[in-house]
């Protein structure tokens, strides 16, 4: 017997009585609690295990299965799923990236047993700016003392453990690129001179309990140095490239739930004598939204699968994924909203969920590495780009994965572009108009990135520069679509090319709604049959 | 450079005083606790109500002090740039009274405001559950019973129904429907039976937590005949044209909200250290704030323009109420969603502002959290877009000949000139000679030619303003070629909505910096003054920009010169705690 889905777990969220459902997350929203009813439901299906790999003892075999089975709470509540575990992942990660296998052993038994592990990086004063962070690590004989404060960081507040982010550098020292280093404090509790501060509270994630750590002298041992000393920056960033293909993964299952609520609304409510589905512009925003759902997945999907296939230049995908991928769910929320029109406004009612996704993905963007940290981390990669060999069919299907090797990530990616290199002969497969468009936007692309001066590759760029970072990024989204096992659909490529062209800027509205009229009889039929509106769709339990 | 204080606009002091009226009444964990707690904002509004807010709802042929809808715009976008929340409790009584101004005799458009003045706050009942926008499909009666009508039914999202003591309520006379089956009328509550007038349940919203936003029930309600506003089976359409002036004035709600979130943004930018420098300095960054300052600026123009035009352009605001109901919220909600990201962490935290850790200095979630419901209200983007829509055909046959733009262009544009009364008579539901400002754009793109011949800084403002009025002839014809049987409107339609309403908002900028940069040009150079953008045109070259977008005809280097003139005026007027305007003058006192 194969276990319950967290799908089957949570059960219909449109059912009032459900202490999963829909009413129940937005009344623990509103008090700004946790959802206990959901974090009860993660226990006991041992989330957990989903973040600790299979040579480990837990589940975790590749990233796009992982984020497959995270949807069903993203769906609900994008604060139960980053609250309750995502954070755990994230400081994990870290720990696989480049513990010892003692050290990965511990960590295994914290999460197999159901405890949360903080990550904390996140400094008030200085935000993405890593290299700036100032908490410091003083050595001494026995291991350092901390001295410093962490803030905004998930389940701070009752987490046992903690990765922290530390300086070891000598602070008088001009900066360099091994500053920090990252420690595992794997009891919290036991450490003297270490204050859980209060929480910080926040507009939305009311499932995050966001605090502070402050420490004051606080003796760690030698052996919670995850990594040789100095390599926290490259560890961590190395680590962001999970979590970033993780979070933005997830977050599409944001916009999943959002299109059927909109749907199930629109099929209901009657305007001007008809259901609004009967109206053309509603059905238009509601098939835009469902080709920006596909593309957010079809990239993601890529991106998580470089991974494992391609992994030394799965970093710049996962970057390129989290800054692109949370915008264009929250742009298609929004236009799902202006369909709701004013119940989007409401914290009450069947469709209130949709105006607190809609909120809740503006925080998942600027949790971890928010937008221009990525851009940034993309820039410098973008003038010398190899595009000789395109990604095999392996990165857009579905076949079995390799385990996940991190040691073969690379702090920077390596020049071989396989994503974008994939996407010249996709287009030649398509043809046509549309395509011919993209062909022009690549050539553009690519002569624009070669003539960047160098000293616009860095944190001083200007608008236009960084631009170049969204245009590469809706590239390879562009080409993990038309590599995509889908693009064998006419109908499904013209309706994404349509869209990822007047998302990104380059083209207007579509005269015709021939793409977009096919779309929503793929929508309707999805949402009759009880399936849901992924790509690679799944059984959902909600009432039609 | 000249030095002296040159040209205050009237309207702006007003709003940045009262502005400054309000700052001490409440502090920043009062009105987070209140906003959590979902309490009205009692304390500032008795601060408006001191000031006597509410008789500048009131014209002055009533004994008001509404003269002119600028100023009265001006005051509400001083409190929204303040608190949006307070703003919309109080504003919404003159949108509950507007349909007594457009069509009431002058003995009910006396009674009500008495009301008014004497602070009693008026609710607009039009919308109800089942129906939302749909108002012909309202369900709540009006039955006549000899000198009475008896009133049955549910109004629900009605702002101010619970505190409020009068209704302006919709109800549906005919039993048939239809748009001659509606009836206004005054619903003033101490004259209804016990029971007959029930408030809903306060509804639990997003923003604007403090606001009185609930519904109400009516049970065989008895007025009067005298109650009821203008002519029988006229509902609909003063309701129609009662929307044109309030879809004009929602647009300094939007204001405030833009200036209140530039204010955060720049302040933050201003100290915030990233990757060893300040984040102000950071290129990138500061065109993010540049890119957002030239769309509230655009966003300033239409709605200033939209305001004089109530009293100058009368029967066009039909069309232009629309477009600026319209534009206005949406653009702001995305200016809002880039200073947003730039503020990371800081957008989303609500106690904290900078480096300080304090209850309730998170504001920035606040402001883009209230403001949300601008673009729903009084007709959501659809509604307004489907209005654009539904004057495609009338509006195409308007531009189909050559106009001298009408006369009243001149006084909107022209911020020193006297405004009229308004003849709220001359409201049309739809504009039959076109729109006024775009016939202007031909006109006014010679006249910018000639002027760039004096001053050749002015040249890219020239081309910009030409490629603008080739782009809005193309569009013109293309909007009459549209085969549209409404509510089949298709896709597309929407799409030359949103385009015409940006071809509108740009030529109001035109009309406006043409009508009025003779009063800013020699302005002080003193912080925070706005004269340096009048100056070559420099913030219409960058709205401009803004609009045209991929077809715009400005260089970069010129461009980034543009967006620098911004920058600098916009940390000024933030640094002198002056609204981020056009209109400013800087020094604030």
């Amino acid at each position: 017997m194969t276990a319950p889905t967290l799908e089957t777990l949570l059960g219909d969220p449109y059912d009032e009585t459900n202490p999963t459902g829909h009413a129940a997350v937005l009344a623990a929203d509103d008090a700004g609690e946790p959802l206990a009813a959901g974090e009860a439901v993660l226990d006991g299906w041992s989330v957990n295990a989903e973040y600790v790999p299979v040579a480990l003892g837990g589940r975790l075999a590749d990233v796009p299965t992982l984020i497959r089975r995270l949807r069903p709470v993203f769906r609900r509540d994008a604060g139960l799923g980053l609250g309750h575990g995502l954070t755990t992942l994230m400081a994990a990660l870290n720990v696989w990236t480049a513990g010892t296998p003692e050290q990965c052993r511990r960590v295994a038994g914290l999460l197999l047993a159901g405890e949360r592990i903080s990550v904390a990086y996140h400094e008030l004063a200085h935000g993405n700016d890593l290299a700036r962070n100032a908490l410091r690590a003083e050595p001494t004989s026995a291991g350092f003392l901390l001295h410093g404060t962490k803030q905004v960081i998930n389940n701070a507040g009752r987490a046992r453990a903690a990765v922290i982010f530390a300086r070891t550098a000598d602070p008088a020292a001009p900066p360099g690129g091994r500053d920090h280093s990252l420690l595992l404090l794997d009891d919290l509790d036991a450490v003297a001179g270490l204050t859980r501060l209060p929480r910080l509270r926040t507009s939305g994630l009311a499932g995050c309990r966001l605090a502070g750590l402050g420490f004051d002298g606080a003796a760690v041992p030698a052996g919670a140095l995850v990594g040789e000393p100095g390599t926290g920056g490259s560890t961590a960033l190395r680590s962001f490239q999970v979590s970033r293909c993780v979070t933005a993964g997830v977050g599409t299952a944001l916009l999943e739930a959002a299109l059927f609520g909109v749907y199930r609304f629109a099929a209901g409510r009657i305007l001007y004598g008809r259901p609004v589905t009967a109206l053309p512009h509603a059905r238009y925003l509601l098939a835009g939204a469902f080709a920006d759902l596909h593309i957010a997945q079809a990239f993601t999907h890529a991106a998580a699968r470089s991974l494992h296939l391609c992994p030394a230049a799965a970093g710049r995908y996962a970057a390129a994924a989290k800054f692109l991928v949370p915008r264009l769910v929250e742009d298609a929320l929004g236009d799902l909203a202006v369909v709701l029109g004013a119940r989007s406004y409401l914290r009450t009612g069947p469709y209130a969920f949709v105006g607190k996704h809609l909120r809740d993905i503006a925080g998942l963007s600027i949790g971890h590495a928010g937008g221009v940290s990525c851009q940034l981390a993309l820039l410098p990669d973008l003038p010398g780009l190899v595009l000789d060999e395109p990604a095999a069919p392996e990165l857009f299907g579905t076949s079995p994965l390799p385990p996940l090797d991190f040691t073969a990530l690379r702090m920077r990616a390596s020049r071989p572009d396989p994503l974008l290199a994939a996407l010249a002969p996709a287009l030649d497969a398509v043809g046509g108009e549309l395509a011919a468009g993209v062909r022009v936007e690549l050539a553009e692309l690519r002569a624009a990135a070669g003539a960047l001066p160098v000293a616009e590759r860095g944190v001083t760029a200007g608008h236009r520069s960084l631009a170049l970072t969204e245009r590469y990024a809706w590239l390879l989204a562009t080409s993990a679509c038309l590599n995509s096992p889908h693009a064998g659909d006419p109908l499904w490529t013209d309706a994404v090319l349509e869209r990822i062209g007047l998302r990104s800027g380059r083209l207007g509205e579509p005269r015709t709604t021939t793409a977009a009229e096919a779309a929503f009889a793929v929508l309707t039929d999805r949402a009759e049959r009880g399936r849901s509106f992924d790509l690679d769709p799944e059984p959902v339990v909600r009432t039609r | 450079m000249s030095s002296h204080p040159g040209f205050r606009h009237p309207p702006l002091l007003a709003a940045e005083e009262l502005r400054r009226r309000l700052t001490p009444a409440v502090s920043a964990a009062e009105r987070d606790a209140a906003d959590v707690a979902e309490e009205f904002p009692a304390a500032e509004v008795a601060v408006l109500d001191d000031y006597g807010l509410a008789r500048h709802y009131v014209p002055a042929e009533y004994g008001g002090l509404l003269r002119d809808y600028e100023s009265a715009a001006a005051l509400m976008r001083g409190v929204a740039g303040h608190d949006l929340t307070v703003a919309i409790a109080h504003g919404k009584t003159y949108l509950g009274s507007v349909c007594t101004w457009v069509a009431g005799t002058a003995e009910q458009a006396h009674r009500v405001a008495a009301l008014v003045s004497a602070g009693v706050p008026v609710s607009w009942g039009l919308t109800e559950r089942e129906h939302g926008s749909d108002l012909v499909a309202g369900e709540l009666t009006a039955t006549a019973d000899g000198n009475t009508f008896r009133l049955d039914g549910e109004k629900y999202l009605i702002n101010n129904a619970t505190r409020g003591g009068l209704a302006t309520v919709l109800a549906r006379t005919a039993p048939e429907g239809g748009p001659r089956g509606f009836d206004v009328f005054l619903v003033e509550r101490s004259r209804l039976a016990e029971g007959t007038y029930t408030p809903l349940p306060k509804v639990a919203t997003i923003g604007i937590r403090g606001a009185d936003i609930s519904g109400f029930t009516l049970r065989a309600a008895q007025v009067d005949t005298t109650d009821r506003i203008g002519a029988p089976g006229t509902g609909l359409e003063t309701v129609l044209r009662a929307l044109q002036l309030t879809r004009t004035l929602c647009s300094a709600l939007s204001l405030g909200a833009g200036d209140h979130g530039l204010a955060e943004a720049v302040a933050f930018a201003g100290e915030r250290e990233l990757y060893g420098r300040r984040l102000a300095a950071l290129p990138a960054a500061a065109r993010t704030l540049t890119d957002c300052y030239a769309d509230h600026l655009l966003n300033e123009a239409l709605a200033t323009v939209a305001a004089r035009a109530i009293h100058t352009m009368t029967g066009e605001l039909a069309a232009l109420s629309v477009a600026v109901k319209y534009l206005v919220p949406v653009r702001t909600e995305a200016l809002l969603a880039r200073l947003r990201r730039l503020l990371g962490a800081r957008a989303w935290l609500r106690d904290v502002r900078g480096g300080v850790i304090a209850q309730g200095t998170g504001r920035f979630q606040k402001i883009e959290r209230d403001h949300r419901i601008v673009s729903l209200f009084d007709g959501n983007t659809v509604v307004n877009l489907n209005s654009l829509v539904s004057q495609f055909a009338t509006l195409a046959r308007g531009h189909r000949a050559v106009r001298e733009p009408p006369p009243g262009l001149a006084v909107a544009a022209d911020l020193a000139a006297p405004l009229p009364a308004v003849n709220y008579g001359a409201l049309r539901l739809v504009p039959t000679r076109g729109i006024g400002l775009l016939h202007n754009l031909a006109p006014a793109s010679a006249q910018l030619a000639e002027l760039a011949g004096a001053d050749p800084l002015l040249g890219p403002v020239a081309a910009a303003v030409r490629r603008l009025t080739e782009r809005t002839e193309t569009l013109l014809a293309e909007i009459g070629t549209q085969p549209i049987v409404p509510p089949d409107v298709p896709p597309y339609a929407f799409a030359l909505a949103r385009r015409l309403a940006a071809a509108v908002a740009a030529a109001a900028a035109v009309a406006l910096w043409l009508g009025s940069h003779r009063y800013f040009v020699d302005g002080t150079d003193e912080p925070g003054s706005a004269a340096p953008l009048w100056r070559h045109g420099r913030w219409l070259l960058a709205v401009l920009d803004r609009v045209l977008g991929q077809e715009s005809t400005v260089e970069d280097e010129v461009l980034d010169e543009t967006h620098a003139v911004l920058g600098t005026v916009l940390a000024g007027q933030v640094a002198a705690g002056a609204m981020p305007s056009l209109l400013s003058l800087g020094s604030v006192a």
